[in-house]
């Protein structure tokens, strides 16, 4: 026999509205074990909780049932109730009637109804649960930041001060991700490399950062607190202990290959170092491009190196590297506007994409800052198109943000280096950012001209063949426009990588409409992910701009400090264990776990359970067919008895 | 077939006999004599006289992979199987349950095997109908050339046409009838599971007694453990005292599986078993 108590909240009138609170709680005092039920206008309240408390306290209540949200929002509260008047956390139900009851349904009756069913089957597993004892977990005091960007960048020299080791993983040869390509920034006007550059150096020489580059996640093993992450080191084929950088090699190689970095403009070596300020300074050899590898033969880089750094037989290595947290700051890829056939992208070549004009803007660039068309001439009249792509059922429905800001940017540089006429296409200007306002009545006063409306077509020019006409309906005049111009600038719609998806399955992320990361909560838990101990900064979150990606890496280097600062953890002590008896060594829960937490022991011949890896989903517990895995808290004689209160109702 | 079934039978026992004797297994699963020469049964030949025991004619039904199980992991076993039974050992390989390397697959192409019950010859209708083993060691006889002609779905047709309801009637009518002698349980290869879920107390997922619930429950749900795993041997049907079908709900889920994930069970130790294995080009049709 069991001493149940029901406690029946209102939330004000969001449950109310839809569910007779006062005829649940009469209800559920007519179900067996129930010894009291009542409603409150705010269960989460002080009072709300005290009465629980109380409760538990005068009717000696052995388990406690609260129909309320969702057990996300407060399912840690009235737990902390429970411990507090010396009950077993674990013997607490949540029965969501916010969520999935109230908010879903108009009608009362139908409301009240539902509510009655899911406590009904409530009452029926509460019976049946166990007390359970949490686990305490030691915690690995290191961080792992995914993505060399200016967000990992920024969450990694963060962690790093704080005297946390951290390892900075990166694709690429090289840290500074998109921002190292830009000109200038938004509003300011300051240099990009200028404040990117010192942070890259600082991360270099930081005694806490372990610098990974041309590194990718290969699989992650256990979860919050002790993160098993296997790392493959791509094949550099030059060894960058022995390499001093003199950079002979990059002088002497035949081969070539479009520059990544230069948005494709112009040609870089098979032997090459992205940029000049690259971190770390030192050549990689791109396969793909290099003439030994293709061919068999030519070794020019290895004949000149006298650092005898040249090693054509390395191969990928894999490493593996424990932390407590992780913070994934992968960044965006742009839209492939070729898709878009009608704006000519890939086809005229006066068409260019957002990040090759800021490679034509910057010193370092291929143009060495000089704007000019892919001919080499001066370009007369300039059209900026915003939304390609984005804003766009047909493409990508949300906004990129960073656009507006960008384009007027762009326009300002356009006006001081060149003597062109500037268009700007635009639907809205979202200007919305600590001095963006301003920035924009500045450019509006720089008389480049605002035309408000999309561009519907990009064409080649009938009378001057070198032109493009962009054709477009000016919405403020009502007029079709058809306006010649020598070079079109598209500001394409940010998108997630194109590996977003296997980085999520990785780090168990899920991913929103468009493919960027998930957070938590959109609102109060914008770093966390449903992966514990896993945070995202950046625009693998959504777009954004500088400001606020840095934000956020500061934000989720704290959040990560918050575990790895702890020696221990606590964690849920709803993990499985196996029935050897029942076992019949089928090893699917070994197969399906995510975690790998399920082991087949050789000489038993049965399956065990590593708890530390355990997380409780409860996988395994499903596909058992002897039903020999027994997932506490979520028994199959608990679910079997919810389901049935369920079903008798 | 140009090998007669007396001709596997003599190289069955050669095989045998040498296997035993060289030490380089500790059984052989064949088949031996029954009650009479229509009623074959299961055999284990445990010394180099047992081989004299094992018999192959055309009632040899039977699947021998069934008893791999039986013994402790690491048993070194020479199995006799047909192409049925040959999936069905690769299967296992692909659980996990038997190692490649403790097996000697002693393959035999056959067709002509005929149902004892019936007199009826064996064919995709009730069974995957191919002719020659997938994976041996030792082939007996010759292999068959060629492929059956029809799928082994063809059976479905009539099946397929009905509607929701139509089939729900259909199965609740068939298995209504069922004894719960647990003979479709005993002679499936793939059902290994000790104990078996209905023969559960805590928490007790059916009625163990023949009674239309507990009927309902105990094949639904041996449909749905087989998914993905079911060879396709027929032995089930065979078995069967009171003749249900079940090899047309087996060869309905393998179907579908087939269809969705492109892979059929038992066809190659590469494999992994397909209900357990994620791979990110997955079909997301079984969600629907």
């Amino acid at each position: 026999m069991s001493r149940i108590g029901v406690f029946v909240c209102h939330c004000g009138l969001n449950i109310a509205k839809t569910v007779r609170v006062s005829e649940l709680a009469q209800f559920a005092s007519t179900l067996p074990d129930v010894v009291v039920a009542k409603d409150y206008k705010f269960m989460c309240s002080t009072p709300g909780q005290e009465m629980i408390a109380n409760d538990i306290r005068e009717h000696r209540l052995d388990r406690v049932i609260v129909t309320a949200c969702s057990p996300l929002m407060h399912e840690q509260t009235f737990r902390k109730v429970l411990a507090a008047s010396g009950l077993n956390q674990y013997l607490l139900t949540i029965v969501n009637i916010r969520e999935q009851v109230s908010w879903v349904t108009h009608d009362l009756d139908e409301g009240t109804a539902k509510a009655k069913a899911l406590l009904n089957g409530a009452v029926s597993r509460s019976r049946l649960l166990m007390p359970l004892t949490s686990r305490v977990i030691d915690v690995n005091p290191d961080v792992m930041v995914l993505g060399g960007g200016i967000a990992g960048i920024q969450a990694a020299l963060e962690l790093a001060n704080t005297g946390r080791k951290v390892y900075l993983v990166e694709k690429n040869s090289t840290i500074g991700g998109h921002m190292a390509q830009f000109d200038k920034t938004f509003p300011t006007l300051d240099c990009s490399a200028c404040i990117l550059t010192p942070k890259m150096d600082s991360v270099l020489q930081h005694k806490n950062i372990q610098l990974m580059t041309s590194c990718e996640v290969s699989e992650v093993k256990g979860f919050v607190g002790n993160f098993d992450i296997t790392i493959r080191q791509k094949a550099r084929y030059v060894d960058h202990n022995k390499c001093n950088a003199c950079l002979a090699c990059t002088e002497k190689c035949p081969g070539k290959s479009v520059s990544e970095w230069d948005e494709g403009l112009v040609k870089r070596k098979a032997i090459y170092i992205p940029f000049p300020q690259a971190v770390p300074q030192k050549p990689v050899i791109d396969r793909e491009a290099c003439t030994f590898f293709k061919k068999g033969k030519c070794r020019l880089c290895e004949k000149v190196c006298e650092q005898k750094a040249i090693d054509f037989g390395e191969q990928d290595t894999f490493s593996t590297v424990k932390v407590g947290a992780v913070i994934v700051a992968t960044g965006y890829d742009l839209m492939d506007t070729r898709d878009l056939i009608q704006y000519g992208y890939g086809k005229y070549p006066g068409v260019y994409n957002a990040l090759e004009v800021e490679r034509l803007f910057n010193s370092a660039g291929p143009t060495s800052g000089k704007v000019t068309l892919r001919d080499g001439s001066e370009p007369k009249a300039i059209a900026i198109l915003h939304c390609i792509g984005s804003r766009d059922k047909n493409s990508h429905e949300h906004c990129s943000r960073v656009c507006c800001m960008y384009s007027l940017k762009f326009a300002h540089l356009f006006k001081e280096k060149t003597s062109a006429d500037v268009y700007q296409f635009y639907i809205d200007i979202r200007a919305a950012g600590k001095g963006y306002e301003e920035f924009y009545n500045r450019i509006i006063e720089e008389d480049v001209k605002f035309i408000r409306g999309k561009v519907a077509r990009v064409a080649k020019s009938v009378d001057e063949p070198d032109r493009l006409i962009v054709e477009a309906e000016d919405t403020i005049t009502g007029k079709f426009i058809k306006l010649p111009v020598d070079m079109v600038v598209l500001s394409p719609a940010m998108i997630p990588r194109s590996n977003a998806k296997d980085v999520a399955r990785l780090f168990n992320l899920s991913t929103d409409k468009q493919g960027f990361f998930m957070e938590r909560h959109p609102k109060l838990a914008p770093l966390s992910t449903m992966s514990e101990g896993v945070f995202i900064a950046g625009v693998c979150q959504s777009p954004k701009d500088i400001p606020d990606t840095v934000a956020q890496a500061n934000g989720a280097a704290a959040e990560a400090l918050t575990i790895v600062v702890k020696d221990k953890l606590e964690l849920e002590a709803t993990t499985v264990m196996v029935n050897p008896a029942s076992c019949c060594a089928c090893q699917n829960c070994v197969r399906v776990c995510p975690y790998g937490a399920p082991f087949f022991n050789e000489p038993k011949g049965v399956s065990e359970i590593n708890e530390a890896l355990c997380k409780g989903c409860g996988l395994c517990a499903s596909v058992c067919p002897s039903s020999a895995i027994i997932a506490r808290h979520f028994t199959n004689e608990q679910v079997l008895a919810e389901m049935e209160g369920l079903m008798e109702f | 077939m140009a090998v007669s079934f007396q001709q596997i039978e003599e190289k069955l026992k050669t095989e045998a006999r040498r296997l035993l004797e060289s030490g380089e297994v500790s059984l052989v699963l064949a088949w031996g004599k029954g009650y009479d020469e229509k009623h074959p049964m299961p055999y284990v030949a445990k010394c180099p006289s047992d081989a004299d025991g094992i018999v192959f004619n055309e009632y040899c039904t039977h699947n021998p992979a069934r008893y791999l199980v039986r013994y402790p992991r690491g048993t070194k076993i020479a199995v006799a199987v047909k192409a049925a039974d040959s999936r069905a050992v690769v299967q296992l390989i692909q659980e996990d349950k038997v190692k490649r390397r403790d097996l000697v697959i002693l393959g035999i192409p056959v067709y002509g095997i005929k149902n004892p019950k019936t007199g009826e010859l064996i064919d995709g209708k009730t069974t995957c109908g191919l002719y020659n083993p997938v994976l041996y060691d030792v082939l007996i006889g010759e292999e068959v050339h060629g492929q059956p002609v029809s799928s082994p779905y063809a059976v479905l047709a009539e099946y397929e046409a009905m509607d929701r309801d139509a089939r729900f009637a259909f199965w609740k009518k068939e298995l209504d009838r069922c004894i719960r002698c647990y003979a479709c349980r005993k002679a499936c290869p793939m059902c290994y599971c000790d104990p078996c879920f209905i023969d559960q107390r805590k928490p007790r997922w059916g009625e163990k007694s023949p009674e239309p619930a507990g009927n309902l429950m105990y094949h639904l749900t041996r449909f749905h453990h087989l998914a993905g795993r079911c060879i396709d041997c027929g032995e089930c049907s065979r078995a069967c005292p009171v003749d249900i079908p079940l090899y047309l709900f087996h060869k309905k889920v393998a179907k579908d599986c087939e269809e969705m994930f492109g892979q059929a069970a038992g066809m190659s130790i590469e494999d992994k078993p397909v209900l357990v294995n994620f791979r990110m080009e997955d079909s997301d049709k079984i969600l629907e």
